[in-house]
Formats: C-alpha cells, sequence, structure tokens
C-alpha cells in the first residue's frame, strides 16, 4: 500500500497529463461498451427506452437469433467481401500514389497531391450524388461510355455481385487521400544520406525502393493496414447512402444491419448484439495484425 | 467550412423544389436549438413545437396568426428532416424532454404509442371542439386511436392516386386513364409496344406500402386478428398480378431514372403517387402542362389506397399543455386547415375543409379528395415498419431474385407470424 502511494506520488504528472484523454475514454467509450453488452441481454426496444420496468433480461437469446437471421450472416458476408477486397486495394494504391508524388518536386506533384487528398474530405452526401449520376443505368457516365465504345451499359447499382463492387470503389476512391498523406510524411522522414548511400554502391531506382523506401515504411505500413481494416469492418457510409444495403440486401454491411436494428427499427437489444459482435471481430482482428507484426515492426 | 455547412449548401442544391410543401425526399440539417426549455418569459409561454420536412418550414407563416390569436403564448418550431426525425423522437423517449407538441406521420404513431409518451385526448374533446373525430376522414381517426386512447389529432392526410399523361393514353384509348385491373393492364401492354426503353407504368417498389393497396383491392385483409395473410390466394393474386407487369416488361425493374423524367419523356406515362408530387411536376416538368392529370386508382374489387400523413400528438411529458391543445385546436380549424393548404399543399385532414373553393375547384388535387373516400389505413400495429420492410424485401426476391411467388410468400408468412407472437 505505501509502495503504491509513493509510487502514484512519484508518477503524479504523467498521471494528471493523462486524466482528460482516460476520463474523456471512458465516459464516451469505454462505459458506453460495456452498457451495450448489458443491453444485449435484454429486449430493450422503444418501450423499455421510454419506461425501464418494460425491459426484461433475456440471457443470450439475441444471439442465437442473430446467428438464424439469414440477413445478418448475409451481412457478415458482405462485410467480408468489402474488407477482403478494399482493404489492400486501398493500402496498394495510397502507397503507390504517394511513391509517385514523392518523385518530383514540380507545381504538378503538389497539384496532385491536392487532387488525390480532395475525396477524403468531401462530404459524403455530394460524393453519393455525383457517384449516383455516374452509376445512373439510364444517363449515368460511366454507361455512356461504355455504350461509346459499343459495349452494353452494366447495371451498376442493380446488379448484386456488382452493386458491391460499385461501393469498394467509390470507398477505395475517398480513403487513398488520407492515407497517402500518412505515407507521404513517413517518406519525408526516410534521411537523404540512405539513398546517397546506395547511389555510390550503384544501386538502382528499383533497388532503392525495395531495400530502402519500403522496409523504411513498415511502420506506417502497418498503421494504415490496422486503421483502414478497423475502419472497413464497420463499413456504413456507402450502402447507407448508395443503396440502403439492396438490392436484395446484398450491399448490407454488419453496421447497417445494426443501424437499420437499433435506429430504424428501435430493436436496442437485438442491435447492441450485433454491435457487441462487430467489437469482437474488430479486437480479435487487431489482434492477429499486432502478432503479426510483432516480430518485424517493433524491433 | 464545416461538415454543417456543406451538408447546408448541398441540401440547397438537393432541394426537390422551393414550395414541395408535403414532399417527404428532402434533406436538411435541423438547427440544434434548445428543444426543452420550461420558457417562461415575463407572461409568455413558449410553445416547442418539432415539425418535420418541408412542411415544418412553412409553418412560420401560420405563427403571426396563431401569436395574434394567442398573443400568450410564443411559438417556437423546429422543422427536422424526415430520415432524421426518428432518431430525434427516439432521443426525445430516451430522455424524458422534448417538445410539446410533435407533428407524427401516421406510420409511426403505434409505435410510439405503445412507448406511452403520447398524451391521451379524450378528456379534452369537450374544451376544444375541433379535435373531435367526427371532424375528419373515417380512414384517418384510425390513425389516432390506439388502445382505446385518443391520442393524435389529424393534421394533414395523403393517399395515393394515380397519375397519367392524358396525351399518350389517349392514344391507347384510355382518355380518362384506367378505371380497372384489366384496363391498366391492357394500357400498359399498348404503351410498353411503342419501342424499347418505353414503358406502360413505374412502379416503386421503394415504397413501404407499395402492394398493400393491390391486396386490399383484390379482396385481401392482409392482416387480420393478428394472424398475416400474406399467402392467401388473395394477395398472392394481387403480387402476381404486379410481377406480370416486370415479368412482361410493362415496368421498369430496378429503375433509376428520374421519376419526373421519366413522365415528362413519356417513357413511363403513368406511376401511383401523393399529392406532394404535383407540384413538384409542374415545377419541373412545365411542358408538359395540359397533358397530365390525376385520377383514383384503378379497380378490381374495390379500389382503395392507403392513407399517410401527419397527426398533431402531444407529448407526455409537456409542462405546456394549455397551450398545446390550442395550438392544435387553431390547426385543426377548418379556416386553417384551408390556409395550411394554400401554403403548404397539404390535404386538409377536415372533411369540411374540402368543400372550399380552393381545393374543390383543382383538378388535381380533387382526384385525391375523392381517392380519400375510398382509402384505408395500413395495419396500425407497433411492428407494422418492421413488417413492411419484410414485404419490401419479398417483392425485391420476386421482381428481381426471380423467386416463386408462392413459395416466397409462406415464408414471408411464417416470419411476419413470428414478428407478430413477440
Amino acid at each position: 500500500m505505501k509502495n503504491l502511494v509513493r509510487n502514484l506520488n512519484k508518477y503524479k504528472y504523467p498521471y494528471i497529463f493523462l486524466a482528460p484523454a482516460i476520463i474523456v475514454l471512458l465516459i464516451f467509450s469505454i462505459v458506453p461498451i460495456f452498457l451495450s453488452v448489458g443491453i444485449s441481454f435484454t429486449d430493450m426496444n422503444i418501450k423499455g427506452l421510454a419506461n425501464f420496468n418494460n425491459i426484461d433480461f433475456i440471457g443470450i437469446s439475441n444471439y442465437i437469433e442473430l446467428f438464424q437471421d439469414k440477413d445478418f450472416t448475409q451481412a457478415i458476408l458482405n462485410t467480408v467481401f468489402y474488407v477482403v477486397v478494399g482493404v489492400p486495394f486501398v493500402v496498394l494504391l495510397s502507397l503507390t500514389a504517394a511513391l509517385l508524388i514523392n518523385y518530383g518536386t514540380s507545381k504538378i506533384f503538389s497539384f496532385f497531391r491536392v487532387v488525390y487528398y480532395a475525396p477524403a474530405v468531401t462530404n459524403i452526401v455530394a460524393v453519393a450524388v455525383v457517384w449516383g449520376f455516374l452509376y445512373n443505368t439510364n444517363y449515368g457516365l460511366l454507361n455512356t461510355i461504355l455504350n461509346g465504345v459499343g459495349i452494353d451499359g452494366l447495371r451498376w447499382l442493380q446488379d448484386p455481385l456488382l452493386a458491391k463492387v460499385s461501393l469498394v470503389i467509390l470507398a477505395v476512391w475517398r480513403a487513398i487521400g488520407l492515407n497517402m498523406l500518412i505515407f507521404l510524411a513517413a517518406l519525408k522522414g526516410i534521411p537523404k544520406s540512405y539513398y546517397e548511400a546506395a547511389k555510390i554502391d550503384g544501386a538502382k531506382k528499383f533497388q532503392c525502393l525495395r531495400y530502402i523506401t519500403l522496409p523504411q515504411l513498415r511502420f506506417s505500413t502497418f498503421f494504415v493496414t490496422i486503421t483502414t481494416l478497423i475502419g472497413w469492418i464497420q463499413f456504413f457510409e456507402e450502402p447507407m447512402i448508395m443503396t440502403e444495403g439492396g438490392p436484395l440486401g446484398q450491399t448490407n454491411s454488419m453496421a447497417l444491419f445494426i443501424y437499420q436494428n437499433g435506429f430504424k427499427q428501435s430493436q436496442f437489444g437485438y442491435a447492441a448484439a450485433g454491435s457487441f459482435i462487430l467489437f469482437l471481430i474488430i479486437i480479435i482482428v487487431t489482434l492477429i495484425q499486432f502478432r503479426m507484426n510483432k516480430e518485424n515492426v517493433w524491433e | 467550412m464545416s461538415k454543417k455547412f456543406l451538408v447546408g449548401v448541398l441540401s440547397l442544391l438537393l432541394t426537390v423544389s422551393l414550395f414541395s410543401g408535403c414532399g417527404k425526399k428532402d434533406e436538411k440539417t435541423p438547427d440544434e436549438n434548445g428543444s426543452n426549455n420550461e420558457g417562461v418569459a415575463g407572461e409568455k409561454v413558449t410553445l416547442n413545437i418539432w415539425g418535420m420536412g418541408e412542411e415544418a418550414k412553412l409553418l412560420s407563416k401560420i405563427e403571426p396568426d396563431f401569436e395574434k390569436a394567442n398573443p400568450d403564448i410564443d411559438m417556437v418550431v423546429q422543422a427536422i428532416p424526415w430520415d432524421q426525425a426518428h432518431d430525434k423522437l427516439l432521443m426525445a423517449v430516451a430522455s424524458q424532454k422534448g417538445p410539446d407538441v410533435i407533428q407524427l406521420g401516421t406510420t409511426w404513431i403505434p409505435e410510439f404509442a405503445e412507448a406511452e409518451v403520447l398524451k391521451d385526448l379524450t378528456p379534452y374533446i369537450d374544451e376544444y371542439p375541433n379535435l373531435d373525430p367526427k371532424n375528419y376522414f373515417e380512414s384517418s381517426v384510425g390513425t389516432t386511436n390506439f388502445d382505446g386512447k385518443y391520442i393524435g389529432v389529424p393534421w394533414y392526410v395523403d393517399t395515393r392516386a394515380l397519375f397519367y399523361r392524358t396525351d399518350l393514353l389517349e392514344e391507347v384509348g384510355y382518355p380518362e386513364g384506367p378505371s380497372t385491373w384489366d384496363e391498366l393492364k391492357d394500357a400498359s401492354t399498348k404503351l410498353a409496344a411503342r419501342g424499347d426503353g418505353q414503358y406502360g407504368i413505374s412502379f416503386d417498389l421503394k415504397d413501404q406500402v407499395f402492394s398493400i393497396p393491390y391486396g386490399w383491392q383484390n379482396g385481401s385483409e392482409i392482416i387480420k386478428d393478428g394472424k398475416p395473410l400474406f399467402n392467401e390466394p388473395e394477395y398472392v393474386d394481387a403480387v402476381k398480378y404486379l410481377d406480370s407487369f416486370f415479368k412482361e416488361e410493362l415496368s421498369p425493374v430496378q429503375d433509376d431514372m428520374d421519376a419526373i423524367q421519366a413522365f415528362k419523356n413519356g417513357s413511363r406515362p403513368m406511376f401511383v403517387s401523393g399529392p406532394w408530387m404535383i407540384n413538384i411536376i409542374k415545377d419541373q416538368a412545365a411542358d408538359i402542362d395540359g397533358k397530365w392529370a390525376v385520377r383514383t386508382v384503378p379497380a378490381k374489387e374495390n379500389n382503395l389506397s392507403s392513407v399517410g400523413g401527419s397527426n398533431l400528438v402531444v407529448f407526455e411529458y409537456t409542462k405546456q399543455e394549455e397551450a398545446a391543445l390550442k395550438f392544435i385546436n387553431y390547426m385543426t380549424e377548418v379556416e386553417t386547415q384551408v390556409k395550411w393548404f394554400d401554403v403548404a399543399k397539404c390535404l386538409p385532414a377536415r372533411t369540411e375543409a374540402w368543400n372550399d373553393e380552393a381545393l374543390s375547384s383543382d383538378p388535381f388535387f380533387s382526384a385525391f379528395g375523392e381517392q380519400m373516400k375510398n382509402s384505408k389505413i395500413a395495419p396500425f400495429i407497433p411492428e407494422w415498419e418492421a413488417i413492411a420492410m419484410e414485404v419490401r424485401k419479398s417483392l425485391e426476391e420476386i421482381s428481381i431474385g426471380g423467386a416463386d411467388i408462392q413459395t416466397e410468400l409462406d415464408k414471408l408468412n411464417k416470419t411476419v407470424e413470428k414478428m407478430l407472437e413477440k
């Protein structure tokens, strides 16, 4: 006990500095997580919201029902599709964009930096309107181009599989900007002397990239992968605004499923159970990532 | 450049039209000013009202008159976009703090009534005669009763009627528009034969109640005594009839053509929709003026259409009961109802208001008045919103996924049965 007090006293400044962040996190994240886990074992709906006496404890039946719910399993599968297809593309394309922009310093390069970053700061509603026009089967730009080359127009948002791909394209386009900036910052941080030394040894451009740049970017790649993964497991805005989960629920994601059940149909217990499962998936995926990257990032 | 500002600018661009009074498809950011102050400023009480969509913004036109008649009340309106309204209402329920009067879409009423957050107005009918259910369309009175309580007063109504291009329908022999199912089918077949990309009618599969009126028209009761009838022949045949339009390409499946454009260029010369479309067509398709009309929906055994609209309800936790009732009483005066039609083009819920020249002489709106006499509310149960969603999914499976109709509807019926047992 004495030790503890002495320790606390000794380290009080870091604790004081950490306190605001920890308190905010507690109030707005940690406590709500525990609350929602609690709610997921009840049948809370709008009646329960108005009067807590109407809430009954129903054990794990929400979870049992979830796994029997075809819509939920479909939402999981769709989310897996989004993550597996989308995340590698985001990481690769934003890395490529960063490398290309880093090659030069003239005006045109900084102009393109803005071009690539613009989608990230554009409001999703505006983006959805514009892309909705692009994808339109009757007067969309994409189909007009295809018809121009003599190919039949595609049903971008109507075909169950293609709709998923269309949403991934849109989401990748939106995600590149921010991650590109992270890579760019990391690229700027690589000491010039490495490249100079390599040049003296006669290394080609590609070898520099392979043996200096990419290894130096390991940590930022890890960071981008983790944040992108977490973001994409919670894929929500695109299907919500573009398709509302249709056609045939083929673009519904887990987050959208939770939203529809919780806020549209007021099944709070059921939605909380869904969100707890989503939470577990994210934790597991993140832990696996850390485990995999342990040896080569944290050395 | 805040997000809010962007959304604001955008929604300005997106707003369908300046005066789409009873439109339901607009997005606006609500201003987040306090919505639950006790507000006693001197002699005045503050009455907080939550309105939805475009029409709420037009309430300011009623405000001066109301405040002149009630100098002790200061009315404060918050306009909430339809797509955020449900979330906001949930928050009000959870915190037990909110506005005094709420405009509530009829389909949401059961849900909030069941949560017991709407005041029973039965005791006040004597004092405020405008609240008397006798004043309103029979079908909309159905949306005011829940568990024997009188929980809301009809404010405006809407129903679905058939919009059609008179010139194109004349060419196929129906200058007055089709009046029966068979005629609708025949007209559509002839119209679709005009060529590639030409259809007879466009059906809105995304519409929550889309198939229900067809079920009624075919004699189905949809839900009776707590048992769903989706797999009974009456409803099944109605779905078969609708599906034949998709199968025979008389109606586009998964259409993403702008409805007004499609109506204007004649590729989809008929559609079924609500009164809010009247002004949108007038604004956006002026060049087909005089070439279109509205009529009651085609009949099979009957020509029932579905009733929607909004009621005014008093929030259970209000402290301004008297002011709230005065406001509702004022809004449901015949005179105010007519004025409201003039301002927002919302159809009066009060039957007397329909005798007014402005309504009875308007060919478009009077068709809706006609349709109101043959209309019904969707099953008035708290589960209905969720059920409607399942129905919509099943219809998608049939029309897009090509599922077998009977099998799919059997499945739907089982799902709904389970939902109703809970």
